[in-house]
């Protein structure tokens, strides 16, 4: 089982990666998709699952990191790759200043204050008018890149679910998740929790600034609404936690089976779509904490860094 | 900016600020009972209010029913809503790490605001009952605000005389200060949990169908004032009854004051600088409140 | 020799009550301390001021010459003070040996070497793996003890060491404590359990309503009226 596995992968990899030759258009902005929605949710598990401090506002991120690239494509005329990579330093740049007064109060206290940063946002977007286009949005020049996009969105997502599998296994990790289990205890043992919330808040900011920047660059069009919208941190959440949160493949797992189901309900029952993902969290969060992933964990004894 | 500040401006701004404050003080009231009984950060607390106020505003169209004495029945609504929320869904977390309830309560208020949308749709609805002002001195009073206004310090003055003085009142207190004492005491701790989260969501209903009067009814409309109401009960304490009133004022009047100096799109960010800079400064609230 | 842990005047106020009041305590390197008082006398607060859980509202605390009050809890770890706590609290969701290695700086296969080397000393060896919350109560305690010790700290505070474990873990923990101060290292422990403090400290001090009532050699201190008073009422 152990050998296969990363075989498996090599072969899904490789997959993927011929993907676009066979592909429609159509499809490869599906996969696009799925690909940013692994990152995202895998992202929100670095920070909520590792530390245990829920962030009800991370789509700030990745509105932030939809702004800063598409300004610096249109203003400073920068290279799309380029630009993205940039929206995910100005996201984790965010994440500092967020963090930093933020992450010193205990985790029932930091989540509200993340419940409150979307508004906060959307007004900053509105005021510098000039530069965002406020209300009205913004375009990007045209482009056609949907293919090298595809492979954009495909390496964050690998990228972010290999650090994760770093820090999971890393002495790093077990100090994350320390700060889950006892705070107290973690600081009393020689923790620096603050530091710790931190670097896994930067980290987890990082990748929904870039897949903000892809994703705006796909679109060539932005405006507030679109790019900070509730429902975009619900669904981070559901799937991370669907998956099973703190694990390394849960967000995976969680990112593509509730994708499918989103696919298929999405466009023509909005309401009922979201209606049940409310109902799943509850349904996550009272009968399998741990998600799918801790179900099977726990069936099938495996060890903890899945 | 360069607008003159007369002192009339400053005393509407005082009078339409605790106006506003005594709304925010009653449905922050319901959230801090809430929390200072079980440790449970009620997310859902926004949704709450919005179905108060969709309650009256069924009311009022299909019977033409008094928004006012609609209270009777939007309060012993969402009282059984809450004690229902509390026995099958929170009650399973409230031991758990708070992580969890957050969580649920999150996930709960993420349904019932979309079962208000599939039952409502988002269409902005308004429930036209009282609507002027009076006009005493240089000040305009708004009638509607001042109604909200009198229900609200009468429905909180209610709540206190009930907290301070009945047998029940008393028990939660009690749990509230010290769930393991209450409960050698012979209290019956379930029981209180779920009065309390009853009470907290009847305390909501009742913001939900005061405001249905003043501002448009939609699905959404509660998430601003889940959000305030942290703010409250950060600001007076957590587990600090009083201290929620004093918070909520506060709150009131901090906002009208920066109405007068920043446009109407940067106000809504007031409130969230207000608690960031309140955590950050003295985190156990302007009065003593157990953090 | 200087105090290796100094504390001067130290008031810790909760709401209006002073649950410390201006208690001042030296500490000699090498030895091993008793705190003990009736319930409410403020140990347990007194602890969490030492070790930066609460922070004193007057007075200083000084480790090794140097000033800790004020300090974050990691800070005063990391200058050579370790503690455990009334209530276990060793990290559940990670195994017996991860809760070790969490707290170590040093190279990671140094620390596993003497994470392995710890829990073999108390005979949890075969148990390295084993999620924490899923140890018996006892193991639970023998984990959290040598998890304060992997750093090597200097001064160890107990809290309650002997609170709801059987005699023979009891006589173990005793011994790994009298090696300890074998060592050079210092001990404080907070403790209800009279034959226990009797049995092992070589000096007590009393805490009465916030203040420091007695000092001396268990002896003394057994004898002495106004500690007999403080426990059993007038």
């Amino acid at each position: 089982m152990k050998r296969r596995f990363p075989v498996a992968l090599a072969v899904l990899a490789a997959g993927l990666a011929l993907y676009p030759l066979q592909a429609t258009g159509y499809g490869i902005r599906v996969m696009l998709q799925l690909f940013m929605w692994i990152a995202l949710a895998q992202s929100w598990n670095l920070i909520s699952g590792l530390t245990g401090y829920v962030s009800f506002g991370h789509v700030v991120f990745f509105g932030t990191g939809a702004y800063a690239s598409s300004i610096l494509i249109v203003t400073l005329g920068w290279a799309w790759p380029l630009a993205c990579l940039g929206g995910g330093v100005v996201a984790a740049g965010l994440a500092f200043v967020i963090g930093w007064p933020c992450l010193r109060l205990k985790g029932p206290y930091f989540a509200i204050a993340t419940l409150g940063l979307n508004e906060v946002l959307r007004v900053v977007v509105s005021y510098y008018e000039g530069l965002t286009g406020g209300g009205n949005g913004l375009s990007l020049p045209t482009l056609y890149a949907s293919v090298e996009i595809y492979y954009a969105m495909g390496l964050v997502a690998a990228a972010v679910t290999a650090v994760t599998y770093v820090i999971v296994t890393s002495r790093f990790g077990l100090r994350l998740m320390t700060i889950r289990e006892d705070e107290v205890a973690a600081e009393a043992m020689g923790i620096d929790t603050l530091r710790y919330k931190l670097y896994a808040f930067l980290l987890s900011a990082a990748a929904p600034g870039i897949v903000g920047g892809l994703s705006a660059r796909d679109q060539g069009y932005i405006e507030p609404l679109s790019v900070f919208p509730l429902i975009m941190t619900i669904t981070m959440i559901v799937m991370a936690l669907f998956g099973g949160k703190g694990t390394i493949w849960g967000p995976v797992l969680g990112a593509a089976v509730l994708f499918a189901f989103q696919e298929v309900v999405w466009a023509r029952f909005i309401y009922l779509h979201q209606l049940l993902f409310g109902a799943i969290i509850v349904g996550v969060v009272l009968l399998m904490p741990r998600g799918i992933l801790g179900v099977l964990q726990q069936k099938y004894n495996l060890p903890r860094t899945i | 900016m360069g607008v003159l500040i007369t002192p009339s401006m400053i005393g509407q701004v005082v009078i339409s600020g605790l106006l506003a404050g005594s709304l925010y003080a009653m449905v922050a009231l319901g959230l801090g009972l809430i929390f200072g009984v079980m440790r449970v950060l009620n997310v859902a607390h926004g949704p709450l209010l919005m179905m108060g106020a969709y309650t009256t505003f069924g009311l009022f169209q299909w019977i033409g029913l008094n928004p006012y004495l609609s209270l009777l029945v939007s309060m012993p609504l969402l009282f059984l809503v809450g004690v229902a929320l509390q026995r099958f869904l929170v009650r399973r977390v409230v031991d758990a790490p708070e992580l969890s309830s957050l969580l649920l309560t999150f996930g709960v208020s993420i349904a019932l605001v979309n079962l208000a949308q599939l039952a409502f749709t988002s269409d902005l609805r308004s429930v036209e009952y009282l609507t002027g002002s009076f006009v005493v001195g240089p000040f305009a009073i708004s009638k509607p605000r001042l109604a909200t206004c009198g229900f609200a310090i009468a429905i909180t003055v209610g709540a206190f005389v009930f907290l301070r003085s009945t047998r029940l009142g008393k028990a939660i207190r009690a749990v509230s200060q010290s769930r393991e004492v209450a409960q050698v005491c012979g209290i019956d701790v379930q029981r209180i949990h779920l009065i309390t989260f009853g009470l907290g969501s009847a305390l909501a209903a009742a913001g939900g169908s005061l405001v249905a009067v003043m501002v448009a009814i939609q699905p959404e409309m509660g998430q601003v004032y889940t959000f305030k109401s942290f703010l409250v009960i950060v600001l007076g304490g957590a587990g600090n009854y009083p201290g929620a009133l004093l918070g909520g004022l506060l709150l009131g009047l901090v906002e009208q004051m920066a109405s007068l100096f920043l446009t109407s799109q940067v106000n809504e960010a007031v409130a969230y600088v207000l608690l960031v800079v309140v955590l950050l400064v003295r985190p156990t609230g302007l009065l003593k409140g157990r953090v | 020799m200087a105090p290796i842990l100094e504390i001067r005047s130290v008031v810790k106020r909760f709401g209006g009550v002073a649950a410390v009041n201006g208690v001042s305590l030296a500490l000699e390197p090498g030895r091993i301390y008793g705190l003990i008082g009736p319930n409410g006398s403020g140990k347990t607060t007194l602890f969490n001021c030492i070790t930066g859980v609460d922070q004193a509202d007057e007075g200083e605390i000084l480790f090794k010459g140097r000033r800790i009050d004020g300090l974050k809890p990691h800070q005063i770890f990391h200058f050579g003070m370790g503690r455990t706590f009334q209530v276990i609290r060793v990290f559940p969701e990670l195994t017996a040996v991860e809760n070790l290695l969490v707290v170590t700086t040093t190279g990671y296969a140094e620390a596993q070497r003497r994470a392995q080397e710890l829990l073999a000393l108390v005979k949890l060896d075969r148990l390295a793996g084993e999620f924490a919350g899923n140890l018996s109560y006892g193991q639970q305690k023998l984990v959290e003890f040598i998890r304060v010790l992997m750093t090597d700290p200097e001064m160890i505070l107990l809290d309650e060491p002997a609170a709801g474990v059987n005699r023979t873990l009891l006589n173990e923990l005793l011994d790994a404590v009298r090696r300890l101060r074998d060592q050079g290292k210092t001990v404080l422990l907070v403790e209800h359990d009279m034959k226990v403090v009797m049995g092992l400290c070589e000096t007590v001090f009393v805490l009465d309503h916030g203040e420091k009532l007695a000092e001396g050699a268990p002896g003394v201190i057994q004898a002495d009226e106004r500690v007999i008073e403080a426990y059993f009422g007038r």
